[in-house]
C-alpha cells in the first residue's frame, strides 16, 4: 500500500478506465471507442496489460485505458493487480482515472454488479455498459435498463460491442454524463460489522492518510484477508494491525464469518437489484450444453483435441503449398530480373545471393504462418481455447500445474511472447514461473519455416495409413516433442526448483460463439506485417552481413566451395565444427545455428545465403535442390540426410534461440536470473536431445 | 427428512439437476474466489458436464470448470 491519489474532482473528465469481469467484451468496446485494434478473443485473460487509446471530441481529447478483466478489486493474479492498482490509485506512474466505464455482461448481471459495487465504493463517476444484450436476449433474459440506471444511480447504456450497437450513445455519455456526481454506496453490511469496519477505516485514514475511498477498500481487505495479518506489517502501522486482530476476535464472537460476510453482503445487494430488473423468458436451444458434452468428454475430449491439432498442422503443410510456390517463383523471377540489370560483380552478388536469396527464403513461409494464425484465431474466437485448458487440466495436474497454464502454452504455438504474457492470469507465482520457463518449448511460428524447409527437402511425401501425409506427421511430431518436453520440464521444475502444491482447477468457460472473421483477419494482417517487417529489417541485415562474411576474404582461385571455406564464415564454421559434430551437424549448419541465436527463422535465410554463395557459379536450382546436392567430398555421401534434417528440427524444438523471448522473460521476472537460466537449460536440453536422436537414428537410417 | 440428510456436495450432484449452494467448506482463499464467482449462499447451480476429475457447472448464466476436490467442498441442497 503505497500512495493514495485523491479521488477525482467531478469536472470534465480527461482519463477514463474501462473495467469489467473477464471476457465481458471490454476490449471490443475499447476498440470501437478508440478505433484501435487490440486483440479480442472468446476466453478469459486475453488482455493482460493496460492498453491506452484516445477518443476525440471537437473541444477535447479523452484518454481511455483498457484494463485486464477482474472479478473484484481483491487481486489474485498479476493481470488483476494491474487493474486494481490503477483503480485504487496505487501506481505512481499512472494517473488515477477521472471516471470508469464498467462493462457488464448482460447475461450475468448479478455477478457482474459485484465489481460495479466496488467501483462505486471508490467514489468514481461511473457509466455502466450493458454489453452483449443480444446474447442475453438469446438466453431469454431482458433487462429494464431505465430501472437499473435508477437503482444504481448511474447511467446505463445497452450495447452490442461487436456490432457497434450503442457505441454512439456511449460516446455521447462519455462526453456529457461523466461530469455528473458519482453514485453513492448502496449495499449494506450488518450493523455490527459496519461499526468495526468504520473504526478500522478511520484508523487507516489517521495513520496512513488514505483517502476515505481507499481506507474503505483497505479496511475490507484487512478484515477479510485469508493471509496472516502479520504479513502486512511492512505496509500497515502496528496500532492498526493490533486493532485488526481484535476485530477478528470480535467478529468471531459475534458469529460472523469474516471471509464471507463482505462478499455475501454485496451479493445480497446485487441479487436484489438483479431480481428487480431482470425478467427471464424462454431460453432458445443451448448449443453450448450439447457441444460441451462432446468436446469436454473424458475420452472424446482428448480425441477431438488431438484431432484438431493434427488437422491444423497437416493443413498448414498441405494448403499452403500453392501460395508458397507462387511466392518462391516470384522471388526467383525477381532474382533473374535484378540479375539482368546489374552487371556481374560484388554488387550483383550482394543483391542476388545476399539480400534477395536470404529474405526470399523466409518470406516464402508467410502463407503457412497466416494459416497457423487463422486456426489459432478460430480456436480463440469460438471459445474452444478454455475447453482445451479444461480437458488438459487432468494432464497438467499430473505435472503439478493448473489447467489454466495450458492457455499460455497453446498461445505459444503462435509466439512465446504472448504466451509468456498470458501467464499473468496465473495466481500462484511459482506456477506462473514454471509456465513461463516451459512455454518457449512449444513450437512457435518462427520455427515453422525451419521445419517446413527441412521436411519439404528431406521427408518423402508418402501417404501413411492411406490418408496421412508423412510430411504432415513429421511436422505434428515436432509439435508433440515440444509439448512433451514442456510437460516433462514442468514436472521436473515443480519437483525440484519450484516445489509447490498442485493448484485445483477453477476457471470460467465462455459460451461458444461464431468466430468473428473481422477479428481473425485483423490478427492475421498484423502478424503478416510483423513477419514481413522482420524479413525486411533483421533478416535482410543478417543476410547482407552473412553474404559479406561468406564472400570475404576472397580466394582468387578454386571452386566455390573452397572459396566459401576460405571466407570468414567458413573459418568460423570450421572452428565450431568439433562442438556440433557429435550432433551430426557440419560447419554450415553450425553457422546457421549461431546466426539464428537471436531469431530462429534466420537459420533459413542464413542457409539460403551460404548455399547461394557456394553455388553462385552454377546459378541454377532452388535452395532445396542445392542443399540436396551438397556432397561431402571426403565420404562422397550427401551432407544433408533425413536424419540430419530431423536432428536440426529437434534442436530447434528444444533450443531457446529468441532474443525477444529473453527480453520478455527479463521484464516479467524483473531480472536476468530466470532468462539466463532458461537460455542455459534449453540450450543444454537441445544439445542433449539432438545427440540422443542422432545416435539412435544412426542405427535405423 | 432432516435438512442434513438431503445435503450433498456439488461433485456428487447428477448432471442436469438444479441445486442451491448451502455453504463452502474449503480454504479461505478458495472460498473467497468461489464467492466472487457467484457461489454464494442460495445461488442456483446446475452441473452440465462431469468428468473423471473435473466438472462444469452453470451458475449465474455462466459456466465454471471446477476440479472435483473443489466441487466436493461446495455443499448444496435441492432447489
Amino acid at each position: 500500500m503505497t500512495l493514495m491519489q485523491p479521488a477525482a474532482k467531478h469536472t470534465a473528465v480527461k482519463n477514463i478506465a474501462i473495467i469489467g469481469n473477464p471476457n465481458c467484451g471490454k476490449t471490443t468496446i475499447f476498440n470501437e471507442l478508440t478505433g484501435l485494434r487490440q486483440k479480442v478473443g472468446n476466453y478469459p485473460g486475453v488482455t493482460v496489460e493496460r492498453k491506452e487509446g484516445k477518443i476525440s471530441y471537437d473541444d477535447r481529447e479523452i484518454s481511455i485505458l483498457d484494463l485486464p478483466g477482474t472479478y473484484s478489486l481483491s487481486s489474485n493474479s498479476p493481470d488483476e493487480k494491474i487493474a486494481t492498482d490503477i483503480l485504487l490509485g496505487k501506481l505512481a506512474d499512472v494517473k488515477r482515472p477521472d471516471g470508469v466505464i464498467c462493462v457488464v455482461d448482460a447475461s450475468n448481471l448479478e455477478r457482474n454488479l459485484y465489481l460495479v459495487s466496488q467501483i462505486i465504493d471508490q467514489h468514481y463517476p461511473v457509466i455502466v455498459v450493458l454489453n452483449m444484450i443480444d446474447v442475453a436476449e438469446h438466453n431469454g433474459i431482458s433487462i429494464n435498463t431505465e430501472k437499473l440506471s435508477s437503482l444504481l444511480g448511474v447511467r446505463v447504456i445497452p450495447t452490442i460491442g461487436s456490432k457497434r450497437v450503442g457505441i454512439n450513445e456511449l460516446k455521447a455519455a462519455i462526453r456529457n454524463s461523466f461530469a455528473e456526481s458519482p453514485a453513492t454506496r448502496q449495499w449494506k453490511l450488518p450493523a455490527k460489522v459496519l461499526k468495526e469496519h468504520e473504526e478500522l477505516a478511520g484508523l487507516l485514514q489517521q495513520h496512513h492518510h488514505f483517502s476515505s475511498e481507499l481506507a474503505f477498500h483497505e479496511a475490507t481487505n484487512l478484515l477479510s484477508t485469508p493471509k496472516d495479518i502479520e504479513t502486512f506489517q511492512r505496509e500497515i502501522a502496528r496500532p492498526v494491525l493490533d486493532h485488526v486482530k481484535k476485530d477478528y476476535e470480535k467478529l468471531e464472537f459475534l458469529g460472523f464469518d469474516r471471509f464471507s460476510v463482505f462478499v455475501e453482503s454485496r451479493f445480497a445487494w446485487t441479487r436484489q437489484i438483479s431480481a428487480a430488473v431482470v425478467s427471464t423468458g424462454k431460453k432458445k436451444i443451448n448449443y453450448t450444453d450439447i457441444i460441451d458434452s462432446v468436446v469436454t468428454h473424458r475420452f472424446w475430449g482428448y480425441i477431438i483435441f488431438f484431432s484438431i491439432m493434427l488437422l491444423i498442422f497437416q493443413s498448414i503443410f498441405t494448403w499452403a503449398t500453392i501460395p508458397m510456390n507462387l511466392i518462391g517463383t516470384g522471388f526467383e523471377m525477381l532474382e533473374r530480373q535484378t540479375g539482368n540489370f546489374i552487371p556481374p560483380g560484388d554488387l550483383h552478388d550482394l543483391i542476388i545471393h545476399g539480400a534477395i536469396s536470404g529474405v526470399g527464403a523466409v518470406v516464402v513461409f508467410l502463407p503457412q504462418i497466416l494459416l497457423l494464425f487463422l486456426f489459432l484465431g478460430l480456436l480463440e474466437d469460438t471459445g474452444y481455447m478454455a475447453r482445451a485448458a479444461f480437458i488438459m487440466d487432468r494432464v497438467m495436474s499430473k505435472v503439478g500445474l493448473h489447467g489454466k497454464s495450458f492457455i499460455p502454452m497453446l498461445s505459444s504455438f503462435a509466439c512465446a511472447i504472448p504466451g509468456i504474457m498470458a501467464t499473468r492470469t496465473i495466481e500462484n507465482q511459482r506456477d506462473r514461473l514454471v509456465t513461463m520457463l516451459v512455454a518457449p518449448l512449444m513450437s512457435c511460428s518462427a520455427r515453422l519455416p525451419v521445419y517446413s524447409l527441412l521436411i519439404a527437402g528431406f521427408i518423402p511425401s508418402t501417404l501413411m495409413f492411406g490418408f496421412w501425409n508423412l510430411q504432415g506427421i513429421v511436422m505434428v511430431s515436432m509439435y508433440v516433442i515440444g509439448l512433451i518436453s514442456a510437460l516433462s520440464m514442468a514436472f521436473l521444475f515443480k519437483k525440484t526448483l519450484l516445489k509447490g502444491k498442485t493448484p485445483d482447477f477453477i476457471m470460467e468457460l465462455p459460451p461458444y460463439r461464431l468466430p468473428s472473421l473481422k477479428n481473425i483477419v485483423i490478427q492475421m494482417w498484423e502478424r503478416s506485417l510483423l513477419f514481413l517487417k522482420r524479413a525486411g529489417t533483421i533478416i535482410l541485415a543478417v543476410s547482407i552481413a552473412l553474404w559479406f562474411l561468406a564472400t570475404y576474404p576472397k580466394l582468387e582461385k578454386g571452386t566455390s566451395s573452397e572459396k566459401l571455406a576460405h571466407s570468414f564464415v567458413g573459418q568460423a564454421g570450421h572452428l565450431i565444427e568439433p562442438v556440433i559434430q557429435p550432433l551430426g551437424f557440419d560447419w554450415k549448419i553450425g553457422i546457421g545455428i549461431l546466426s539464428s541465436v537471436l531469431q530462429r527463422e534466420v537459420f533459413v535465410s542464413t542457409m539460403s545465403t551460404i548455399y547461394s554463395v557456394e553455388n553462385a557459379d552454377e546459378n541454377s536450382g532452388s535452395f532445396r535442390e542445392k542443399v540436396q546436392q551438397d556432397i561431402d567430398p571426403t565420404t562422397g555421401l550427401p551432407r544433408f540426410t533425413a536424419l540430419t534434417a530431423i536432428c536440426i528440427m529437434v534442436y530447434y524444438v528444444l533450443a531457446m534461440q529468441c532474443l525477444s523471448t529473453i527480453a520478455v522473460m527479463k521484464r516479467e521476472t524483473n531480472g536476468w536470473k530466470w532468462p539466463a537460466f532458461q537460455f542455459a537449460y534449453m540450450t543444454v536440453l537441445a544439445y542433449a536431445g539432438t545427440f540422443v536422436v542422432y545416435r539412435i537414428g544412426l542405427h535405423f537410417m | 427428512m432432516s435438512k442434513s440428510k438431503i445435503m450433498n456436495t456439488l461433485a456428487h450432484t447428477p448432471v442436469g439437476t438444479t441445486v442451491r449452494v448451502s455453504r463452502i467448506e474449503s480454504q479461505p482463499e478458495t472460498c473467497i474466489r468461489l464467492l466472487e464467482l457467484g457461489f454464494c449462499e442460495d445461488a442456483i447451480i446446475r452441473p452440465v458436464v462431469s468428468g473423471s476429475s473435473q466438472m462444469i457447472c452453470e451458475i449465474c448464466n455462466t459456466r465454471v470448470g471446477l476440479h472435483h476436490s473443489i466441487a466436493k467442498s461446495i455443499i448444496v441442497i435441492p432447489e
